[in-house]
């Protein structure tokens, strides 16, 4: 009788595991009349997969992505619009409570300055040659930050030689920089380059280094037992193993490189939104302050956007890991 | 699929008079000290133990993580001086790479051994046909249960058609029901591929379940206390577990650990016992609580 009911009790355990999709999948196939096992070698089970309705669960992430956006997009623009409304209420009234809104132009004003200046050649410059800058000092700080920090992380050899010149280095901020930079380099546009450089290299080096550290080492051993070589190691699962924080590191990097870039461009430049902003303080052009402002800010919307969106693209799996990094 | 009847069998491990010490001077710990022990090509042998015993350090020798301090482990006649693909592990914690898809995961060692991608696509779809998962080979690793991530874990240590599998507790995560298909599922795998197998467990019913022999290792430091031949028949069978035959080798092997777990705790429990603290079934009354 025992062993009647345990035999009973195990065969109908289904090999059926659901996998955590969301609670829509829809699970068709319970096998109801499980045939009793007769073989003597219970041969790899025809498992019962779970079939999951594409559809459906396409239907399901729509509907709660549409809500969960919509909200998204409330809560966005209505931050927005505070800002905006503070401004405009500002300078209407002309509010004088410790900061004074007395020599700050209006919301239309700057949309005025936009119209006349926004498409001029000038500005268009100052963007193209910014974004020039900043592109080619944050590639430089990635092409050398990225394989450097995984060195650095992988090998601790290297991080002693390296790690004390980077402690040292990492303090000074990039704006204390700018004296060194025009000395150092031949001209203006390199020493600008430099700075951009300077501020995007160390968020990109440590968060790489991070990202090794924090890689499982059970991969690690794993792709050791599965053959990989040392170099192979590197590509195959060092690299993609790091590719999250290394991310983060790319956008912290981004900002940094901005803050740096502008703060040069006052000081030293020519050409350049930071240049365009600084003389427009010169020239007593309140408007063309603002418009200047607005448009760094979109500058760096627009490039960690880049970044954000480039990231999702290399790491799809992420979309499904625990504590959705996301 | 089955690689039936292969006429010179591989795979066998030797390790003999195995000591493995961690620090130096006053911090030494001895983990393993003086082992012996051997599996056969096509054996399916078990390390069983008190945590903490040094089996899954053994495990690491054998798979070449760790050298031993002296002594020696080899296979097929060579010294394991590093890993390698003619040994596949199977680790406790899931170990599939997240960023790969569930098919490039078992690919993952043939890439290594650069096998061009359409032979490695149609291994690997058979290996995953093999474990039941090959509706999931675009899934990711993060998508599915640890049943199905162990499953993928053993059929990618299979890929690359190692003379051993090496199996670190691979079930030691999942739940008891899981756990009991995982075991089925795995000798039927054994089965097909007549591979050497070095299965780590502390659980007793699954190591006789599985093996045809089992290593049992006394606490720190370990050393090999009994050898045990499992003489249960093959296929072995989930129902098999209610004979009198096996409830025989598990109170045998129940009496080995006991003593040896306890020693685990510290020599003083060892040497006393539990009731040696004083420790009773329940207080009688009232007054005797207060």
């Amino acid at each position: 009788m025992m062993g009647t009911t345990a035999s009973a009790k195990i065969i109908a355990i289904p090999i059926m595991e659901k996998p955590p999709e969301p609670a829509t999948s829809v699970v068709t196939e319970v096998p109801a009349q499980a045939p009793p096992a007769t073989s003597d070698l219970p041969a790899p089970e025809p498992e019962p997969i779970p079939t999951v309705s594409l559809r459906e669960v396409f239907q399901g992430l729509l509907a709660k992505f549409t809500r969960d956006r919509l909200i998204t997009a409330l809560l966005g623009g209505m931050s927005i619009a505070a800002l905006f409304l503070f401004w405009y209420f500002g300078t209407k009234y002309r509010l004088e409570f410790y900061i004074r809104f007395k020599n700050v132009p209006t919301p239309n004003e700057v949309f005025q300055q936009l119209t006349q200046v926004g498409l001029s050649n000038k500005y268009l410059v100052n963007i193209a040659i910014s974004v020039r800058r900043i592109l080619t000092g944050f590639f430089i700080a990635m092409l050398i930050g990225v394989p450097l920090g995984l060195a650095i992380g992988k090998y601790p050899r290297v991080r002693d030689f390296f790690m004390p010149v980077m402690e040292i280095l990492r303090p000074i901020p990039a704006i204390a920089w700018v004296p060194m930079s025009i000395m150092l380099w031949p001209n203006n546009e390199a020493a600008i380059v430099f700075i951009t450089f300077i501020g995007a290299f160390f968020p990109i080096l440590l968060n790489t280094i991070h990202g090794v550290h924090s890689l499982d080492q059970v991969l690690v051993r794993a792709a050791r037992c599965l053959g990989a070589s040392e170099l192979r190691l590197f590509v195959n699962v060092i690299l993609p193993g790091s590719l999250p924080h290394i991310f983060t590191g790319l956008a912290v990097g981004m900002g940094v490189a901005w803050v740096s870039l502008i703060a040069a461009e006052m000081i030293s430049g020519q050409f350049g939104v930071g240049y365009f902003t600084w003389e427009a303080y010169s020239l007593v052009d309140y408007p063309a302050i603002v418009l200047g402002m607005i448009t760094i800010g979109v500058l760096g919307l627009a490039c960690s956007g880049i970044i954000r969106m480039v990231g999702i693209l290399l790491m799809p799996w992420l979309a499904f890991a625990p504590g959705g990094k996301r | 699929m089955s690689l039936a009847e292969v006429e010179t069998q591989k795979g066998f491990i030797d390790v003999r008079d195995m000591g493995v010490t961690f620090g130096a001077n006053d911090n030494k710990v001895i983990a393993v000290d003086n082992v012996s022990l051997n599996v056969q090509p096509g054996e399916f042998v078990s390390l069983i133990g008190p945590s903490g015993c040094g089996k899954s350090t053994l495990l690491s020798i054998v798979a070449g993580f760790v050298q031993p301090t002296h002594g020696k482990a080899t296979l097929d006649g060579k010294a394991i001086t590093k890993p390698g693909s003619d040994r596949g592990v199977v680790f406790q914690q899931y170990s599939l790479f997240p960023w790969l898809s569930v098919r490039k995961n078992v690919e993952f060692g043939l890439k290594m051994a650069g096998v061009d991608q359409s032979k490695r696509n149609v291994t690997a779809r058979s290996l995953l046909d093999l474990a039941g998962l090959l509706s999931f080979e675009n899934h990711y690793p993060d998508q599915l249960s640890g049943g199905m991530k162990q499953r993928i874990g053993i059929v990618r240590a299979l890929a690359t058609s190692p003379q051993v599998l090496l199996m670190d507790e691979p079930f030691g995560a999942l739940d008891t029901q899981t756990r009991v298909v995982m075991q089925e599922i795995l000798t039927n795998i054994w089965q097909q591929f007549k591979i050497s197998v070095l299965f780590i467990t502390h659980d007793i019913e699954e190591s006789i379940f599985l093996s045809d022999r089992i290593y049992v290792m006394t606490a720190r430091p370990g050393r090999i206390k009994a050898e045990i031949k499992v003489p249960l028949p093959r296929p072995r069978r989930a129902e098999m577990t209610d004979t009198p035959e096996f409830m025989n080798l598990v109170q045998e092997l129940k009496g080995l650990i006991r003593e040896e777990s306890l020693a685990a705790m510290g020599p003083e429990l060892k040497d006393r016992g539990l009731s040696g603290f004083g420790m009773k079934v329940g207080p009688k009354g009232v007054g005797e609580i207060f």
